[in-house]
């Protein structure tokens, strides 16, 4: 287990070094300055522009100076806003981005798992079929469809939530759905075939046989070795939360990150999207480590080596 | 059998026994036969070529151009609401920016009425029909109408279907049907290139670690578990913002980090195919490592490939609307149905039906090649076989 978590630590620095150095290369392949914009600028302001911001240094050395800033989780200042730093955006928008992406992990778990249980023990009835036809719809409609169209039925028509922003809890229902749609499905589907899988093993039948009632049986044999393959899916379906909150945030006029990272996208904030590539990626690979561990905890059979 | 040769030896010989009657089938024709006995399967195939019907040759007959705007009728929807006119059989639509439009009978758009005078303090405007004739537009209160002969305001409006643009016109007065067509063909055209340039990458990367085994093997591994780790939404907008605007980069973007996926499945594959005696046997022979590549190993993969190659091509579709979205995508004014959709939603409340429409086309592609991976899974994995 020891040398299990020392691996994995060693890989995600690794992993990490090599995002922080893949987004910085990108970034310096990008045409064009930071400063480049409609409006012809001197050469001698943008001389001192570049000097200011350092960028008249052999590369090597503002990744190394990048490096060590991010270390001290320094991202450096945004170029196209004067006197903001990326850290200031990032300590903006976290609060929002975090508790929607958190309420929404829990909504997620709340309401797929006890549908892939329905979907699993009603299997072939209508409540299957019903819940699978659900399921496939979330998994191919994209969320920002569901997002506007849901936005346009419950916030224009009815008028049950606000439009914009998150000022009272309303406000997080509908951007809730919209972003869980897919992992829901996802997750749904995945914990009704596991589950259909594990009722067939002969442990359920021995159960059975023992005379444990239906409830304990799914409750205390079946749940418990179904749920793996859907923590196994956790990691990268936290990553899809996070990701697609951009479009979500948008949408929705959340000031989080998300909102920020597309702004500074379609404006060329270049160091504010590296400094949020590289936090997003951070929280990303963290999750997916957290959930590694907490797997390895639930299931005994699996021994790291 | 009658009663007189009820002992008699039936004739028979043993080749006649041992015939098979059941028709044999090739692989191909056991997967197709496969394939169209589940009904979503062929209902995903069948939408998938309607798709491309639509896209290829649609334009082909529609008389307006992606791109030709018309700001006289913009954001005309699919069913109008008019008034009855002041000749018989003709009825008035008006448009969001009070302006009147001439509509016939069969719901076609003849022309626009000319603006007489703009009457403020009755909140009327005059509009000239013919010579003599002036019809009057009542914008007092809601909903905006039209006044008949006698000067009272015609509440109810007649529904008509739009003749002349089928599916209405979005914000700019381009016709939503012609651009459906170009933005589901560039769609389309996104998604194939893109999971065959991720096929073909992944095919040579998977088989290659796969075949060659031991460090290369692992190496090789080891750089997709850290490339998987990285937040691939993340890197295909950078490496799109990298290049410039337009069809080729986004190509880019999407096929430089999805292999990854059909890499590890050719590995996979690889791995339990290797040892076997097919594979010894044209060792043996002495037939090169890249002759018992792509002649002895891929084609054996081929089920798992092609099954990889449907399930990336809605995830390549799916992108590629998704940074359309966010407005990195194609480049105006040129459709996609990821632009579309992001075009509509700033007038998504006075018409949500310039949103519904490229979205419900997203959904029926995401959905068609849903059902065809699906239906091909089961269709190739001969484990099912009946």
């Amino acid at each position: 287990m020891a040398r299990y978590l020392i691996k994995r630590v060693l890989i995600m620095i690794l992993t990490l070094f090599m995002i922080a150095l893949l987004t910085f290369c990108l970034m310096h392949v990008v045409p064009g300055s930071p400063f480049t914009s409609q409006k012809q600028v001197s050469q001698a302001v943008l001389d001192a522009l570049n000097a200011k911001y350092n960028l008249d240094d052999p590369l090597w050395k503002q990744f190394v100076d990048y490096m060590i800033g991010v270390l001290h989780f320094d991202f450096g200042p945004s170029y196209k806003y004067t006197g903001k730093t990326v850290n200031d955006f990032i300590e903006g928008g976290m609060p929002y981005s975090g508790t929607l992406g958190l309420i929404t992990l829990v909504f997620v778990l709340l309401m797929s798992i006890p549908m892939g249980i329905v979907a699993a023990l009603r299997n072939g009835k209508w409540q299957d079929m019903l819940l699978m036809f659900l399921a496939t719809l979330g998994v191919t409609i994209p969320s920002f469809v569901i997002a506007t169209g849901l936005l346009y039925i419950f916030s224009f028509k009815l008028g049950w939530t606000p439009v914009y922003g998150v000022d009272s809890w309303k406000g997080y229902i509908l951007p809730m759905i919209a972003m869980g749609g897919y992992s829901i499905s996802f997750l749904a589907r995945l914990m009704r075939s596991s589950l259909l899988e594990v009722m067939g093993q002969d442990y359920i039948r021995t159960a059975r046989a023992k005379g444990i009632s239906e409830v304990r049986i799914i409750w205390k044999h079946a749940l418990r070795n179904a749920l793996i393959p859907v923590i196994t899916v956790l990691g990268p379906t936290i990553a899809n939360l996070l990701t697609g909150s951009f479009v979500i945030e948008k949408i929705f006029a959340i000031p989080g990150l998300g909102g920020y990272f597309v702004n500074s996208v379609t404006q060329r904030d270049y160091t504010t999207i590296m400094g949020m590539t590289i936090f997003y990626a951070t929280v990303l690979i963290a999750m997916i480590f957290i959930v590694d561990i907490f797997y390895c905890l639930i299931d005994p059979r699996i021994k790291y080596e | 059998m009658t009663e007189e040769n009820k002992w008699e030896r039936v004739s028979g010989s043993t080749e006649e026994a041992e015939r098979i009657y059941r028709k044999s089938r090739s692989f191909l024709g056991d997967v197709w036969f496969r394939f169209r006995h589940k009904p979503t399967a062929l209902l995903g195939f069948i939408l998938v070529v309607i798709l491309l019907v639509f896209c290829l040759a649609g334009p082909a007959f529609t008389p307006y151009s992606y791109s030709e705007q018309n700001n006289k009728l913009a954001s005309i929807p699919p069913l109008l609401t008019v008034y009855p006119g002041p000749e018989e059989g003709s009825y008035l639509y008006i448009t969001q920016g009070l302006k009147l439009i001439e509509v016939d009978e069969d719901g076609n758009l003849i022309r626009q009425l000319k603006k007489k005078k703009d009457d403020n303090t009755n909140k009327q405007t005059s509009f000239t029909w013919d010579d003599d004739t002036l019809v009057y537009l009542d914008y007092s209160r809601l909903p905006n109408t039209v006044l008949d002969a006698d000067g009272n305001r015609i509440e109810t409006g007649l529904k008509k279907w739009n003749n002349t643009y089928r599916l209405g016109t979005d914000q700019l007065g381009r016709d939503i049907l012609t651009r459906l067509m170009y933005g589901t063909r560039i769609s389309l055209m996104v998604a194939f290139i893109a999971a065959l340039v991720n096929m073909v990458i992944g095919i040579a990367y998977g088989g290659i670690s796969g075949y060659l085994g031991g460090r290369t093997d692992t190496i090789m591994m080891r750089i997709v578990d850290i490339i998987s780790t990285i937040p691939l939404t993340l890197y295909v907008i950078l490496i799109k913002m990298c290049l410039d605007d337009g069809l080729l980069s986004i190509i880019i973007a999407l096929s430089s980090v999805y292999w990854v996926d059909m890499a590890r499945v050719v590995r996979g594959e690889m791995l339990s195919l290797k040892n076997q005696e097919f594979v010894l046997a044209a060792r043996t022979i002495g037939s090169s490592t890249k002759t018992i590549l792509l002649n002895h190993l891929i084609p054996n993969a081929m089920g798992p490939i092609l099954v990889t190659v449907t399930m990336l091509i809605p995830s390549a579709i799916f992108m590629e609307a998704f940074m359309s979205f966010i407005g990195i995508g194609i480049a105006p004014p040129m459709a996609s149905l990821g632009t579309m959709c992001n075009d509509a939603t700033e007038t998504l409340r006075t018409n949500p039906y310039q949103l519904f429409l490229p979205a419900l086309v997203i959904c029926i592609i995401m959905f068609a090649f849903n059902f065809v991976g699906d239906g091909l899974r089961d269709a190739l994995d001969p484990k099912l076989k009946k």
